[in-house]
């Protein structure tokens, strides 16, 4: 029981082992996004953590490497994927992203993430230095852990085991006559009634880990209730998936009775029409839907690229991933959905924290990445240009101080088929 | 004065004919007036007199106080000062309105309407294997009927009413209760379906009711099995099951039916020394249509298909009528061209009660418009000059049609001209216009008798009608009063009379109001918003970087002149050659580039983007089924597309045709394709055509291998050829004929050059394999698409010549595409091949100049080159660089301005241009937008206020439902890659 406890609560590992000694990195454009932009400037790491950020170091340090013309970013977190869960997404054995069950907290996505995933490098390769899996399922699928895009073992590569509950809203929709209906349809009402029971299901499964929490010590341990004590305590963010205007009304509703819950809402098609009231109740927004198609004909074309500006300026925290579909082969296109948000509004600072910084504090790891920062781990990567500019490459790439590789299945064959030689002709 | 006709007595259907009919036994024709046998009732005098009625002898000419002379079943006369036979009965029509007994143009007896025996297991179907292939072969493991079953094939054209034509006495009631004397009625299932009957709704004795005993081969253009059923995925479905190959299979019919008689007349001329020719029932059947002895009554699934059954018409010289889908009121345009008659259903959808207010929120703007449109149709068609008959067709229950046809009269459509849509139209376009449709002395004494003012007033009603000399009643009084519906359905003890309506009698005005609202057009008009945004007769971009994708390359500080739609000049250009008049672009920064190509989109088409039943679909054509009012192309036009290669999935070896269109948003389908574009055909490699991905229930298709896909493509060339030499040599020696035959004949197009194969491909031992089966046969490929192993094997297919259009960076989605590499574009480049990039899908398309800057990226391409893959190498690759692709004088006036460097993802398109119109701008889009908001917020106004209440309280189940139903046209295109398998998808809301 006490050790069960102690593994649940110990949700912080220890960091992996980090280079000793100090490294200096010269001359690069600095986007430290917490403190401006440095142009150009040094960043000084000692074993594995930021030691120093200035437009000029002079310290002697163990590694000096002059990244002049290049232009160095906060390592990118990918704030919601299937990264590590799914390797070919039309090859079942290939597929662990999602469980069978409606409530399954005890779930933790990190157990199932394949170190030796040929996608993890090719997302690495283009600046991505930490992602979140998610579990899913229905309704509540399960906790997503933080990991970092390196590492021998699944263990060296958890940051964090549990950074958050996920919880699939229920689809509010009703299934009307037509030609995807089938003849089983029910009535609308009484698909109405059932759609009102799934939420007091929710609702119920709640209640009943709420009153968990005051069973006496001592009681049989169960790990899924055990599992759920956290988010009820409001220690745990509870992630709602939800995209529709009314799911997402139905869940703020819903969790305005249950203040201890720290609510963050993804998926997020229509949050911005409810910008205001997120901004309020300083819910913030993982937003997945840039590039959706506008849900209706008399939508504005730009509507969901527009969608992060209007929620950013309403005072909605607001984080950006690539959308569900395929998403684990798609990571490295990550900064390009940050990007389109920024061609239709988002500040560029803002698209660039969207991307690093707020995935970061969204996960509990705020005061350890998504900037460039004294004390904060050094994940970090040059590229040639603007990450948010799909021609920049990225050149050279830390995590926790660790250069990385970034060669990947890609680059190899890339190589590997460029040196062909020229067939004889037939 | 009654004709000299030849007339059989009229029985009326007394009881000794029904103990008769029981009996079994055959009632004797008499071929003259003589009395009946002793035991029946005798037959009573059949003169009758209709004294002071006010009588409408056709639509809009009356005579008041009138007598009508009815005589053995004919009018004998009709005047005001007529003497009165001495044997005729008299009857007193004071107060009533008497109209040419109404016809009902397009009666479906459903289920109900039972048919006399399975009209299929007299008469064998035409065998869709043999409207497939050539030597009426089929495929393995491809069912071509539905289910497997003869009983269910789609090909009837044999099915004959006429044969299986024995209602149910209620029915005829039911339609006599409403004034309706006459129908033809219809065959209902299938694709081609078999023809029609008229008859009179006096007798339901078959051979007493048939007047015409075939009216119409019917054929429908809409998606088959449409039906839901809930386990289509999971079995292989029956040739055909898209919209584009019901339009192949029609098409291969009627060839098939010609060529039956053709060659039949052969064999006439040549008994001994050919093969005996093989005679079907089903072909024989469609003969008289196809030489226009008979109309042809299409009945479209889309409004869109009205146009197609046009073309088809054309093509096989048919005499076509429509049967209105409802959707009209999208293109007026479109029903004006086809000046053709329609029959045209009153079956309105009605706004259901939702469950919650917010429901109201999924509900699409388009189905509102639908809901609200609806009404308006008929009378839409006549303002578009078009005949038409109203039919019940579609309605619940016939009750319902003079209400729903009173909504439509409250929408414009004039007293008159529905009265003309029961009575003289129909009568014309069955072909029954000497007996029926107006009242004159002569014609069938068919009458409808209405008390208590017009048929259409809101008071009046029907007291009886007059078939053929009858009388039948309307239903006693008490029987309706006690449900509005007319449906007096026995008590339910569990179901009280529906006592949440308190009938609120105190508020008549509530209703009325109602009323009002429900008659008043909301909407605006369907294509107000669309088509280009600015059409000046020259167009002068002052100056901009300009990425001419042409010789010229990137030019900056350029200027651009377009006249008359086509480029007359670019670089520097003086004022002096600016006409008057041009439009000028005038801003700091702005970069120009050619409009953006997609060398691979299924956006735009409807009824289904594969036919995925049968390894070989070279037959069908995505040409066939364009759909040009998708949404899609208002949003790919937003991120500077100006032309998609429309390709057919990758489900078969062999595929269907594509269609290259330009994004001309608001032109008809027709307007969309780009003149002159080579044909194309879309073939298929590895996981898709071996259905890897289908489920269990589909393994038995030829091929399951990546071994039998070469073995398919070889013999499909093989017999192609063989069938391109017999033609030859029939031509050149004459001889029996040669079946045409729409597969072969196409892949005999490529065989000659003239058909360009667009091949979704993967990895690397499959692209050589196919390369070098068509070299055997001297084909060279147009492009090899997706060609993520293309890398690979970059050497081979520059030698072969083909093009290669690629994902610019997808990949691992399949196990197929685990070597996928982003660097493929610049690698294939670096080694000779002429490289595009598409995108497969609704949203890339949205940004082509983005997918190409990852050519930048990875692999280096220079910029300006990645910019060709979605510009000038896509034109080249479709044939289409005489056109588009670069901006060069004489070229069309195609392009992009965007507010910075085309590659950079700072940039967005704000203005994109085709044939020198302006079709896109962001200011212009979101105005629309704002538009089209406030327009959803007044439907979902109106729908809310009428939703369950007023007078849709009294609407049926069915029309709740069909407020449901999206037209095929609005069914959202679909967002995938690699969408091959995809067939269900576009159904996706």
């Amino acid at each position: 029981m006490e050790k069960l406890a102690a593994f649940f609560l110990a949700l912080l590992l220890p960091a992996a082992a980090a280079p000793a000694g100090t490294l200096l990195l010269r001359g690069a454009t600095v986007h430290t996004v917490t403190h401006g932009t440095l142009t150009p400037g040094d960043v000084l790491v000692r074993n594995g953590k930021i030691a120093a950020v200035a437009p000029k170091i002079d310290e002697p340090a163990d590694t000096s490497i002059d990244l002049a013309g290049l232009h160095l970013f906060p390592g990118l977190i990918s704030a919601s994927t299937d990264l590590g869960l799914v390797e070919i997404s039309s090859v079942r054995g290939s597929i662990d992203s999602q469980e069978t069950g409606q409530f399954t907290p005890e779930i933790e996505s990190w157990t199932a993430v394949n170190p030796d995933s040929e996608l993890i490098p090719v997302s690495r390769a283009n600046g991505i230095t930490h992602f979140v899996p998610v579990p899913r399922g229905d309704l509540i699928a399960g906790a997503s852990g933080l990991m970092a895009a390196r590492g021998w073992t699944v263990e060296d590569m958890t940051v964090r085991r549990r950074t958050a509950m996920h919880l699939f809203w229920p689809d509010h929709s009703l299934t009307v006559p037509g030609p995807k209906a089938s003849k089983k349809t029910k009535p609308l009402d009484e698909q109405a009634r059932e759609r009102a029971e799934r939420v007091r299901t929710i609702d119920q499964f709640f209640a009943d880990a709420e009153a968990w929490e005051k069973r006496p010590a001592g009681s049989p341990v169960v790990p899924a209730w055990q599992a759920m004590l956290p988010v009820v305590r409001g220690e745990l963010p509870l992630v709602v998936h939800a995209q529709g205007l009314r799911e997402i009304r139905a869940a703020l509703k819903w969790s305005a009775s249950r203040p201890r819950l720290r609510l963050i809402i993804e998926g997020g098609r229509d949050a911005w029409m409810l910008a205001t009231e997120l901004a309020e109740r300083k819910i913030p927004v993982i937003y997945s839907e840039v590039f959706s198609l506008p849900s209706q004909s008399s939508d504005a074309y730009d509507v969901q690229f527009r969608a992060p500006s209007i929620l950013q300026k309403a005072g909605v925290t607001v984080a950006i991933t690539e959308s569900s579909g395929d998403s684990a082969s798609n990571q490295r296109n990550l900064p390009y959905s940050a990007a389109q948000a920024a061609a239709f509004g988002l500040s560029r600072d803002a698209a660039l924290a969207a991307i690093t910084l707020i995935p970061a504090q969204l996960h509990g790891a705020g005061d350890s990445l998504g900037s460039i920062e004294v004390g904060k781990e050094a994940s970090f990567f040059a590229a040639t240009g603007d990450i948010l500019d799909i021609r920049s490459e990225v050149r050279r790439l830390w995590i926790s101080g660790a250069e990385q590789s970034l060669a990947s299945r890609h680059s190899r064959l890339a190589e590997r088929y460029r040196t062909r030689p020229t067939p004889p002709p037939k | 004065m009654p004709p000299p006709m030849m007339k059989k007595p009229r029985f009326p259907a007394g009881p000794a004919v029904a103990a008769l009919c029981a009996a079994g036994l055959v009632i004797p024709l008499f071929s003259f007036d003589g009395p009946l046998p002793p035991g029946n009732r005798p037959l009573p005098a059949s003169v009758h007199a209709l004294v002071f009625g006010r009588v409408v002898l056709s639509p809009g000419k009356e005579l008041d106080k009138a007598t009508i002379i009815l005589s053995d079943g004919r009018i004998a006369a009709v005047t005001t000062d007529a003497a009165i036979p001495a044997d005729a009965q008299v009857h007193d029509m004071t107060g009533t309105t008497i109209y040419a007994g109404f016809i009902d143009a397009h009666l479906s007896l459903g289920k109900k309407g039972a048919l006399r025996a399975d009209p299929i297991e007299e008469d064998p179907p035409v065998d869709s294997r043999r409207l497939t292939s050539g030597a009426g072969m089929g495929f393995p493991g491809a069912p071509s009927l539905a289910n497997g079953s003869d009983a269910n094939s789609l090909v009837t054209p044999q099915l004959r009413i006429a044969r299986t034509y024995n209602p149910d006495p209620e029915q005829l009631k039911a339609l006599r209760a409403e004034g309706f004397t006459a129908a033809n009625v219809v065959p209902d299932r299938g694709v081609i379906r078999g023809t029609s009957t008229f008859v009179s709704l006096g007798s339901s004795d078959p051979d007493e009711a048939i007047i015409r005993p075939d009216t119409f081969q019917h054929i429908a253009l809409n998606v088959p099995a449409e039906s839901p059923d809930a386990d289509r995925r999971d079995q292989p479905e029956a040739y055909p099951a898209s919209l584009m190959g019901v339009i192949a299979v029609v098409r291969q019919s009627f060839f098939d039916a010609q060529f039956q008689a053709v060659d039949a007349a052969h064999f006439a001329a040549n008994p001994t020394n050919r093969p005996r020719p093989s005679i079907s029932e089903a072909l024989t059947a469609l003969l008289p249509a196809a030489r226009k002895s008979m109309p042809v009554l299409f009945e479209p699934g889309s409004m869109l298909m009205v146009d197609r059954a046009m073309q088809l018409s054309r093509e096989l010289a048919l005499q076509p009528l429509m049967l209105a889908t409802g959707q009209e009121w999208r293109r007026p345009d479109l029903m004006r061209a086809a000046a053709v008659p329609f029959i045209v259903p009153v079956d309105f959808p009605e706004v259901p009660t939702l469950p919650d207010d917010d429901d109201w929120l999924a509900v699409p703007t388009d189905q509102l418009r639908a809901w609200d449109q609806a009404p308006g149709n008929p009378a839409l068609l006549r303002r578009e000059g078009l005949d038409i008959a109203l039919t019940t067709h579609g309605l619940e229950k016939p009750q319902q049609f003079r209400s729903n046809a009173r909504l439509a009269i409250a929408r414009g459509l004039t007293e008159s001209d529905a009265i003309a849509a029961l009575t003289t139209v129909p009568a014309r376009l069955c072909g029954v216009a000497d007996q029926l449709g107006d009242i004159a002395s002569g014609k069938l004494a068919n009458l409808t008798v209405v008390e208590n003012g017009r048929y259409f007033d809101p008071e009046s009603r029907i007291r009886e009608v007059w078939i053929e000399g009858q009388i039948f009643h309307a239903t006693p009084d008490d029987d309706k009063k006690k449900n509005p519906d007319g449906n007096a359905k026995p008590e339910d003890p569990d179901k009280p009379d529906k006592p949440d309506k308190p009938e609120n009698p105190e508020k008549p005005d509530k209703k009325k109001e109602l009323e009002e609202l429900r008659a008043k057009l909301t909407d605006a008009p369907a294509q107000q918003d669309r088509g280009p945004l600015l059409s000046p007769p020259a167009v002068f971009i002052k100056s901009a970087t300009i990425w001419t994708s042409g010789p010229q390359g990137r030019i900056e500080n350029a200027s651009l002149l377009i006249v008359d739609g086509k480029i007359k000049a670019l670089g520097t250009i003086a004022p002096n050659d600016v006409p008057k008049g041009a439009h000028v672009i005038d801003r700091p920064d702005i970069h120009v580039t050619p409009g953006m190509i997609d060398c691979h989109s299924h956006s735009m088409i409807i009824g289904g983007v594969n036919e995925a039943t049968l390894p070989s679909t070279a037959m069908v054509r995505v040409g066939d089924v364009v759909n040009s009012e998708s949404e899609t192309i208002h949003q790919q036009l937003a991120g500077g597309l100006t032309v998609a290669n429309l390709l057919h999935g990758s489900a078969n070896p062999i595929g269907g045709q594509n269609c290259v269109i330009k994004l001309r948003e608001g032109a008809s389908p027709e307007g969309l394709k780009l003149a002159g574009a080579p044909g194309g055909i879309k073939f298929a490699l590895g996981e898709n055509v071996k259905q890897s991905n289908w489920g269990d229930g589909f393994r038995n298709r030829f091929p399951q291998s990546r071994m039998g896909v070469p073995a398919f493509h070889t013999n499909r060339f093989t017999a192609a050829r063989q069938y391109a030499d017999a033609l030859a040599k029939h031509q050149r020696d004459g001889g029996p004929p040669v079946r045409r035959d729409l597969e072969l004949e196409t892949i005999a197009e490529i065989i000659r050059g003239e058909r360009l194969i667009h091949c979704h491909s993967y990895r690397q031992d499959e692209v050589i394999v196919f390369l070098r089966v068509m070299e055997s046969f001297g084909v060279r490929v147009g492009t090899l698409q997706h060609i993520l192993e293309g890398y690979k094997v970059a050497d081979e297919i520059a030698r072969h010549g083909a093009g290669a259009s690629a994902f610019a960076d997808w990949w691992a989605y399949k196990l197929e595409v685990y070597d996928a590499i982003p660097h493929a574009g610049s690698i294939m480049r670096e080694r000779g091949v002429l490289v595009s990039f598409n995108s497969d899908s609704s949203d890339l398309s949205r940004r082509m100049n983005l997918e190409a800057a990852k050519a930048v990226k990875y692999g280096g391409t220079p910029e300006e080159e990645a910019l060709k893959y979605v510009t000038a190498n896509p034109a080249r690759q479709l044939g289409i660089d005489k056109w588009v692709g670069s901006l060069e004088p004489g070229k069309d006036g195609d392009f992009v301005v965007w507010s910075g460097h085309p590659l950079d993802t700072a940039s967005i398109c704000q203005e994109t241009w085709i044939d020198g119109r302006q079709y896109f701008e962001t200011d212009a889009a979101h105005r629309r937008a704002a538009a089209r908001n406030t327009l959803r917020n007044a439907l979902l106004a109106k729908a809310k206020t009428l939703a369950g209440d007023g007078p849709e309280d009294a609407a049926s189940d069915k029309a709740r439902d069909k407020f449901f139903r999206r037209s095929l046209e609005d069914r959202l295109s679909i967002l995938c890659v690699d969408c091959c398998l995809d067939h269900e998808m576009p159904w996706k809301n």
